[in-house]
């Protein structure tokens, strides 16, 4: 028996080895093509905030720039209040994040493990939000907020981001949450947790991949939100980045080299972001391996 | 364990905050919403009740091209679970089996849905520049000059054009979702499967797909209701235009409510995209919970 | 426990609900914001009768440096009525402004745009007509016919600050290299199309996948087939757009378009885009706006110069007659707390905006502009003020300025059809007139 198991094992591991170096020369091949074409926006982004518009509107338009235009960055940076709406910005997506993930994990948990009859109804209650195109909201919302006396405040675009990210994290929660066994859970209930210590000792620990992707696409979604920002804002103090940015366009005709540079400046803090969650994506990968 | 899992004061605190905020946040305005769709009304003076006038005329004697937008967006569905969902997968299921620089390339496919659809709009505008854009180039540069086109400005060619920029910039979005999936799989699953002398191609027909099913039904349904409601590339790239070749029931709901002051007409466009993405993820998660049982 | 829940839930939301019921009625625009401003300069000095008056605007790129001058200087020279300006892109400030309007949270000043655009807010109730504030010797101060595209059933509703005018940009320097002469004929224009179109040149510029560059062709050429008389007797629903006048002209820009006048991709090109072009002196013709000029002055200086729209042979319209007029406006919310004050700061604004822009060559003004320097004015736009505007015999603003959204989109997309041979022009006469003019 244990030498049978042996003898698969090492059959497995030969199949394995064996055609790894032909195939895998063209598996990275492959995964190198790939690559380039996801890399190519980021490096034409950072081209195209050095060039002016007869640059772009020209042959010259994917190349490198014939000079390179600091001066792009300089009138970002010096016009408007690029520092203050970047705080904003920080401001706003990082308690939506918090605030969103807080909502998400404790309504999926109750979904998936608690018992009551309203449960699925509510999964398929919170999923309606899926539906709506956000478009059509604008009027009604700014309705809702003007008479929750909101309109004009941090708050007036933190609870829409938060609420148009739960219908989608909460479909990846519940996912994820049913396929987390259910024996830690029971171990920590008969040592005398609760329900919120085992929430927050056991669950919430076993989801992080999850929250760490749903962190990531409310992050990408508020920050580079536009039309709420754009229109339930009027205090030049509350802007955020995305809007400071996109207010460098003008009625008639538009610099696009500014606007790549401010594009750029707001991107950055975005992968710095992306990698900060990616890590945490695959630190808790590993620790739940390891664990299970 | 049972009595904890009942505990009704729990489940209030767990869910009642995001029930109460949904409900004002969305499901109130929905309701504003259906209300205006049964009104003429171009957003400012008194509308007049016109009852089911307004969704009459998305289909009968419809002159603004709502059908052919909803014909669009399901073109779109179709592709986007077609071709985009089984690349995303593919690369997931790569990058999940532990290449050699496995978070490197995840990182970075997934970097064009981080940056602004501004700057991939503009990216693909100059891609299909009849003028000096990549594609025309390259086709010169191949000698085959016949198939060379203004490609968002022919009206056969546009609507291709805007989706192939549509869906390579979300493969990575749904690889992440396939990628983590795959990733909360048990190691020894896998070990198990390899004992029995499966090839990787077998464990990931076998194996991985099969459970990963809850992420890709919602991949899925991501798909299908994102192509339902796509509009910011579509609205950069083209405007719905040329001729209208383009337009998709966002971005003329957009235009009509907009543009058009038309605001009822343009709610009941939107309660109808509401009502056409509930229905189809009721089917879609049918079909994957029948499959999932039989 | 159930059903005390679920009471609990419902009383909630009844209650929610009751509080949007109880406020959704008329409220005064941004009382919470003034009041606010007001309570804080109580706190900073004790002169009681401090006010807050919002304005929001479209003053973004380079306009807002301007702009922001004057409402500095008009907040130092007025201590105790603050402006608090607010910019948002253009676009997006069009989708702003339409929906704090419907939701009656507008500001007590409105940027807007004369004609079709503001049409509904008036017919809301939503504007304060000024009438009765204009007899101080204002309207002595604006141009004639300043006031004809913001005034709606005799009413005037806003004070206009700046005007377009259509004007052909021809590049001299091109235009001497291919020894072509200037158009000053609709047939001198084929000419000159397909002479340009020989030496491997695209003859004009327009961004037609913005949809409004290309209608701004057909407007003009509309004006010279039937008169502006007859364009706005169409435009007002008096007479048929489905006669010959509207037909030739969908028939001559057919014929450009035939012709090779535009780029292959004319459908995709932006405006921005096809400005560009024509500013790397690429292209040899351009009708545009005069709004264009700045952009074009600033790379291509002395070598281009903006002439009349060519006339047609047997149509009726004239060389002096242009395709504009009074585009920009400021206007007050009816429904403001302090409507004087607010009156007072858009006559302020209005003749200081129209003087500073026509000086900066953003605009053309609508105020009398003795006072400026003529020698610091843009070249092009001096030039298209004394040879188009001065002296004119008439005008026709832009069609999708003059009619309201629907109607203006309309006509937008049945000129893009012309750009796509979609449709031919005999039709093109027969919709415009079925979907726009159903009362004629």
């Amino acid at each position: 028996m244990a030498a049978e198991m042996k003898q698969k094992l090492a059959r497995g591991q030969k199949k394995r080895t064996k055609p790894f170096c032909f195939s895998s020369f063209f598996l990275y091949l492959f995964l190198g093509i790939v690559t380039l074409i996801q890399v190519y926006p980021l490096i034409w982004l950072f081209l195209f905030s050095f060039k002016n518009n007869n640059e772009i509107y020209s042959g010259n338009a994917m190349g490198i720039p014939h000079v390179w235009r600091i001066s792009n960055y300089y009138s970002v940076l010096t016009s408007g209040n690029v520092g203050i709406y970047l705080i904003n910005s920080v401001i706003v997506t990082g308690i939506t994040i918090v605030l969103s993930t807080a909502l998400i994990t404790t309504s999926a948990y109750a979904i998936v493990r608690m018992r009551w009859k309203a449960s699925h109804l509510f999964l398929n209650y919170i999923l309606l939000g899926l539906m709506v195109p956000i478009h059509a909201t604008l009027l009604p919302l700014f309705i809702v907020l003007r008479n929750l006396n909101l309109l004009n405040s941090y708050l007036s675009l933190i609870l829409p981001y938060v609420v148009f990210a739960l219908p989608m994290g909460a479909f990846i929660m519940v996912g994820f949450m049913k396929n987390i066994p259910l024996e830690l859970e029971e171990s920590a209930c008969l040592d005398g947790c609760n329900v919120y210590q085992t929430f927050w000792h056991i669950v919430f620990p076993l989801v992080r991949p999850a929250v760490a992707t749903v962190a990531i696409f409310t992050f990408l979604s508020s920050w580079n939100e536009l039309m709420f920002a754009n229109t339930f804002i009027n205090n030049d103090r509350l802007k955020t980045l995305t809007v400071g940015i996109m207010s460098l366009s003008g009625q008639q005709g538009t610099a696009w080299g500014p606007i790549g540079a401010g594009l750029v400046i707001a991107t950055v803090p975005t992968l710095l972001i992306y990698l900060l969650f990616s890590k945490q994506l695959q630190k808790s990968v590993i620790a739940g391996a390891i664990k299970g | 364990m049972e009595r904890l899992l009942r505990d009704k004061k729990a489940i209030f605190l767990f869910t009642f905050p995001t029930f109460l905020l949904f409900t004002v946040i969305v499901v109130l305005p929905i309701f504003f919403s259906i209300h205006y769709s049964t009104l003429e009304w171009d957003g400012f003076s008194q509308g007049t009740f016109v009852g089911l006038a307004n969704y009459k005329s998305l289909f009968v004697n419809n002159t603004d091209g709502f059908l052919q937008s909803i014909i669009n967006s399901l073109i779109l569905a179709l592709i986007s679970v077609g071709i985009q969902l089984p690349i995303s997968l593919l690369l997931a299921l790569i990058i999940a089996r532990g290449v050699r620089g496995e978070n490197f390339f995840r990182t970075v496919y997934f970097i064009p849905v981080i940056i602004s659809t501004v700057v991939i709009g503009q990216l693909w505008m100059k891609i299909y520049n009849s003028d000096y854009g990549m594609l025309n180039t390259v086709l010169r540069a191949a000698g085959l000059d016949q198939y060379t086109k203004p490609w968002l400005a022919d009206t056969h060619t546009a609507l291709a054009a805007v989706f192939i920029a549509m869906l390579w910039q979300y493969i990575g979005y749904h690889m992440l979702l396939m990628y983590a999936g795959a990733k909360s799989i048990s190691p020894d699953i896998y070990e198990a499967a390899r004992i029995d002398g499966a090839s990787e191609a077998q464990m990931a027909l076998h194996v991985t797909i099969p459970l990963m099913k809850p992420i890709l039904c919602v991949c899925v349904i991501f798909a299908v209701t994102g192509s339902f409601k796509a509009f910011d590339l579509i609205y950069v790239m083209t405007g719905g235009g040329p001729l209208h070749s383009t337009e998709v029931p966002t971005t003329l709901m957009y235009t009509t409510i907009f543009s058009r002051y038309q605001y009822g007409y343009g709610s009941a466009m939107a309660i109808f995209i509401i009502a056409e993405c509930l229905i189809f993820t009721l089917v879609i998660q049918k079909l994957f919970h029948q499959n999932a049982e039989g | 426990m159930k059903t005390k829940r679920l009471f609990a839930g419902i009383l909630g939301l009844s209650i929610l609900m009751a509080s949007f019921t109880a406020c959704s009625g008329q409220q005064p625009a941004n009382s919470a914001a003034s009041e606010k401003g007001a309570a804080s300069a109580a706190s900073a000095d004790d002169s009681a009768e401090k006010i807050t008056l919002t304005f929001w605007n479209n003053y973004t790129n380079d306009s807002n440096h301007v702009m922001s001058g004057i409402i500095d200087k008009w907040n130092a020279d007025h201590p105790n009525i603050h402006i608090e300006a607010n910019s948002t892109e253009n676009n997006a400030y069009k989708v702003k402004i339409k929906t704090a309007m419907s939701a009656n949270n507008a500001p007590d000043i409105i940027y807007t745009w004369a004609g079709g655009f503001t049409q509904p807010f008036v017919e809301a109730g939503k504007i304060l007509p000024l009438d009765e504030y204009l007899n101080d010797g204002t309207k002595d101060k604006m141009l004639s016919g300043a006031l004809t595209n913001i005034t709606y059933d005799g009413k005037v509703y806003g004070l206009t600050y700046n005007q377009q005018a259509g004007a052909l940009y021809v590049n001299d320097e091109l235009f001497k290299q291919n020894n072509v002469k200037v158009p000053t004929t609709f047939d001198e224009l084929l000419t000159a199309v397909k002479a340009f179109k020989k030496a491997g040149l695209v003859p004009m510029a327009v961004g037609e996948k913005d949809k409004w560059p290309g209608m701004w062709y057909y407007d003009m050429i509309a004006l010279r087939e039937g008169g502006s008389q007859l364009c706005l007797d169409a435009l007002n629903k008096k007479v048929s757009f489905d006669q010959p006048a509207f037909v030739n002209a969908a028939q001559k820009l057919e014929e450009l378009v035939d012709a090779g006048a535009f780029a292959e991709d004319v459908l995709s090109q932006t405006r921005d885009e096809s400005v560009a072009q024509f500013s790397q002196g690429k292209i040899p013709m351009y009708f545009g706006g005069n709004f264009d000029a700045q952009v074009i002055d600033q790379s291509l200086e002395g070598k281009v110069s903006a002439v009349k729209f060519p006339t047609i042979s047997d149509g009726d319209g004239v060389d002096t007659e242009y395709l504009g007029g009074g585009a920009d406006a400021l206007c007050v919310n009816a429904n403001t707390e302090h409507k004087d004050e607010a009156v007072q700061a858009v006559k302020y604004l209005a003749e200081n905006f129209s003087s500073s822009m026509y000086l900066t060559g953003a605009g053309l003004p609508e105020w009398n502009y003795d006072s400026i320097d003529e020698s610091k004015i843009d070249p092009l736009s001096k030039q298209i003020m004394e040879d188009i505007v001065q002296g004119s015999t008439g005008s026709v603003p832009a069609w999708d300025l003059y009619l309201t959204g629907n109607d203006a989109q309309t006509h937008q997309d049945l000129v893009q059809s012309l750009f796509g041979k979609q449709i031919t022009p005999e039709d093109f006469g027969k919709q415009t007139q079925s979907k726009i003019n159903k009362a004629a």
